[in-house]
This record gives C-alpha cells, sequence and structure tokens, in this order.
C-alpha cells in the first residue's frame, strides 16, 4: 500500500487498530494531512447529502411496476417500504425536495422571542430548549408520550457521542442535542403554512429536519430499551 | 415456492439503495432510472440463478454494474428515441430530485470521472461497503480498488472542494 493509500484506508476505517493508531498520531503531527483528511470527510458528507436522500426517497412508478411481474405473487411493497423506514419513527415524505431547503431552513437564534412560556431561550448565542420543550425533552419517552404537545421523535447520539432528540410541536419540529447547559436546539423548522395541528403530526417528519437528523446520527437511533435506560442515565 | 414472495420483498426493499447507486453512476435521472428498472428486470428473469444464503445485495449490485457497464459501452452508437409522453412523465419524476442543487453538482463532477473510478467511488463512498466487499463485487485485487479509490475522489475534491 501507498503512503496515501494508507492514509486514505485510515479515513475510511479500514486499517488494523494498531496501524490505524500509528496513522492517527502522523495526522496529528502534521498540519497539512490533518487539513487534507477534513477536507475528505466533507466530500464523503456532501456525497452522501447529495444521494442518501434518493435511498430515502418513494420509488418511481414505474419502478414500483418492474417489480409486478405478471407471473410473480403480489408484492408486499407496503411491508418493505416499513422495513425501510423502520429506523425512523415517523415516515419521511418528500424526501425528494429536501437537500435543496436545507441550507435556508436552520433557524438563525436571533429571531427566537425571549418570553417565558417560550419554547426555546438563548444562552450566550446559542439557541436552548426551555418550558414545556426543555421538559418534554428531558422527561418523555417516544414510547410513552405524555400529554404536552411536543411529540418526541428518535434518539440517538451524533459524531460527539452527545445524545439528540428529535421532536415536533403543532406549529414547528426541530433536533435539540445535549449539552452541559441543557437541549441546544440544532434545527427548528417551521410547519408549512395550512398544515398545523394534527394533520401535521399526521404527516411525518418535515424533510428538512429528517435531512438534518441523518446528517447528525452517527450509529443508528435508540431503540426504547435504549432510550429509557439514556434517560435513567441524565441523557448523558 | 414458499421463497418467491420474500425475494420480491427483498428486491423492493433494496431498490432504493439500488437507484441511488444508479445514480451515483449515470449521467442523469433519467438514465439512472432506466438502469434501475433493467436491473429490477434482470433480478426478476434470473432469480433461480442467485443462491439463497448469500449476499442480495452483492447480487444485484453485480447486476447493475454489469449492466451499467454495457450501457456505457454502448453509448454513442445510438442516440434513444422516446416517445414524448413517456419522456414528459419522466422528466416530471426527475424534477423533484434533479431539483437538488447538490445532487447534480455531485452526478456532474462523478460524470467527470473515468469509469473504473467512478464505480469504486459509488460503491464506497456512495454505497458504504468496505474494500474487500467492494474488489469482491468488481472481481478486482484489493490493492486495485484502493488505488481507484484515491485517484477518484482526490480527483473529486479538486472538482467540488474548493469550500
Amino acid at each position: 500500500m501507498t503512503t496515501d493509500e494508507k492514509f486514505f484506508a485510515w479515513l475510511d476505517d479500514e486499517l488494523s487498530e494498531s496501524e490505524s493508531a500509528a496513522m492517527e498520531r502522523k495526522v496529528a503531527a502534521d498540519p497539512t494531512l490533518a487539513r487534507l483528511a477534513d477536507e475528505h470527510r466533507v466530500l464523503k458528507a456532501r456525497l452522501n447529502r447529495a444521494f442518501d436522500p434518493i435511498a430515502d426517497a418513494p420509488l418511481p412508478q414505474r419502478l414500483q411496476a418492474a417489480l409486478r411481474v405478471p407471473e410473480a405473487e403480489v408484492v408486499d411493497f407496503g411491508a418493505a417500504q416499513r422495513r425501510r423506514t423502520a429506523r425512523f419513527s415517523w415516515s419521511v415524505p418528500q424526501w425528494s425536495a429536501i437537500a435543496a431547503t436545507l441550507a435556508v431552513g436552520i433557524l438563525v437564534g436571533t429571531m427566537v422571542p425571549q418570553r417565558s412560556t417560550s419554547p426555546v431561550a438563548i444562552e450566550g448565542g446559542r439557541v436552548y430548549a426551555a418550558a414545556a420543550l426543555d421538559q418534554a425533552l428531558t422527561s418523555e419517552l417516544a414510547s410513552a408520550p405524555g400529554n404536552s404537545d411536543v411529540r418526541i421523535g428518535i434518539t440517538f447520539r451524533d459524531q460527539s457521542g452527545a445524545i439528540c432528540r428529535s421532536f415536533a410541536q403543532p406549529a414547528a419540529s426541530g433536533l435539540a442535542c445535549r449539552d452541559p447547559k441543557g437541549w441546544r436546539v440544532r434545527g427548528l423548522f417551521a410547519a408549512p403554512e395550512g398544515q398545523g395541528g394534527a394533520y401535521r403530526m399526521a404527516a411525518g417528519m418535515d424533510p428538512n429536519l429528517a435531512a438534518l437528523v441523518d446528517l447528525t446520527m452517527a450509529g443508528e437511533p435508540f431503540d426504547a430499551a435504549q432510550e429509557k435506560a439514556a434517560k435513567a442515565r441524565g441523557w448523558r | 415456492m414458499p421463497s418467491s414472495g420474500s425475494f420480491e420483498s427483498e428486491l423492493a426493499a433494496l431498490l432504493p439503495r439500488l437507484r441511488r447507486f444508479a445514480h451515483a453512476l449515470s449521467r442523469n435521472g433519467a438514465d439512472a432510472d432506466d438502469l434501475t428498472q433493467a436491473t429490477a428486470e434482470r433480478a426478476l428473469r434470473n432469480r433461480t440463478q442467485w443462491q439463497p444464503g448469500t449476499q442480495l445485495d452483492s447480487w444485484l449490485y453485480r447486476i447493475m454494474r454489469n449492466l451499467w457497464i454495457d450501457t456505457v459501452r454502448a453509448r454513442g452508437r445510438r442516440d434513444k428515441v422516446e416517445a414524448p409522453a413517456e419522456l414528459a412523465e419522466r422528466l416530471g419524476e426527475d424534477s423533484a430530485i434533479e431539483a437538488s442543487i447538490d445532487l447534480k453538482r455531485m452526478m456532474d463532477a462523478m460524470q467527470r470521472l473515468p469509469d473504473e473510478q467512478r464505480e469504486v467511488v459509488a460503491l464506497i463512498l456512495v454505497e458504504g461497503f468496505g474494500y474487500r466487499e467492494t474488489a469482491e463485487l468488481l472481481n478486482l485485487p484489493i490493492g486495485t480498488v484502493s488505488s481507484r479509490l484515491v485517484r477518484g475522489r482526490t480527483a473529486l475534491l479538486a472538482m467540488v472542494g474548493e469550500s
């Protein structure tokens, strides 16, 4: 393997533990290599952001039709789709429109009002969950929804290991991740006009939120037992 | 045939991933969906050639890759003529997905890679296969996969990575 190949194999997690540790030290000591590693991580993330929505989008009609050959048995396509989307507890419609709007969907904190009942508050220039939202994120389980109008979606860890939870309210949905000060809001997306209330809740995860979740999540979402255990540990 | 139902539902479940792979290989969404459709049809036709217990996804990726190679070879010999109605329907379907600026840009950049680098970049960086799986899938030595990947991703970064 050339030096180049070894560097990239390290980046792709293809080296043995000892080789990987050696490369890690080498990269840490070399700012040029470290920058190259970052550039290639960003490239990979951009590829995934560009192409992954296709794998999450519904199949076009003609591809669904291609699966229905005359002599075949009835295709249980619904079951296949349910399996495919099982990692989200909400179904994810309209994936195809995501990426174009992702960049504008993330809320800028300066526009958030400061009221005691406001679901968010600003601390040190960062947006944190407050009031009912904070309470729901801290105490509610997706498997056992509470009485508030906040609905918890999925819980998972981000690349830094912090626990993140998606949530939905009638007017907006978003993603918050735990840090020492509380639930820091990573993204908040207004419900489309005319889609408030129960209708929106039933319609599934906002595609922008789904994209943000996909970009943020490391590994798999928590199952009910992991979610419960994480709550017991205070979301550490 | 007790297992035929599950073959079809597994194929249906894998098709979205195959469609993503097709987009990473193809010039545009219409070509990608042609490739996906051809792959599904060939898989259904040749279903008895798949050995239950072996990886269905590898088998399907291999079918798609071989069909793509055939298309690449045939390209330029003929221009496809499409009925206007079919074309309109297809453009309607594609417009939503191709409205993604990121996707358009990345597909264009991937197109500028040599075919043998593009398939390696698509399998490893887009589809998430390991080096060894990719080598087996493409029937290549792992060193060849590794060196093509280095060249492919380096070229790709030079094309899109100014930010």
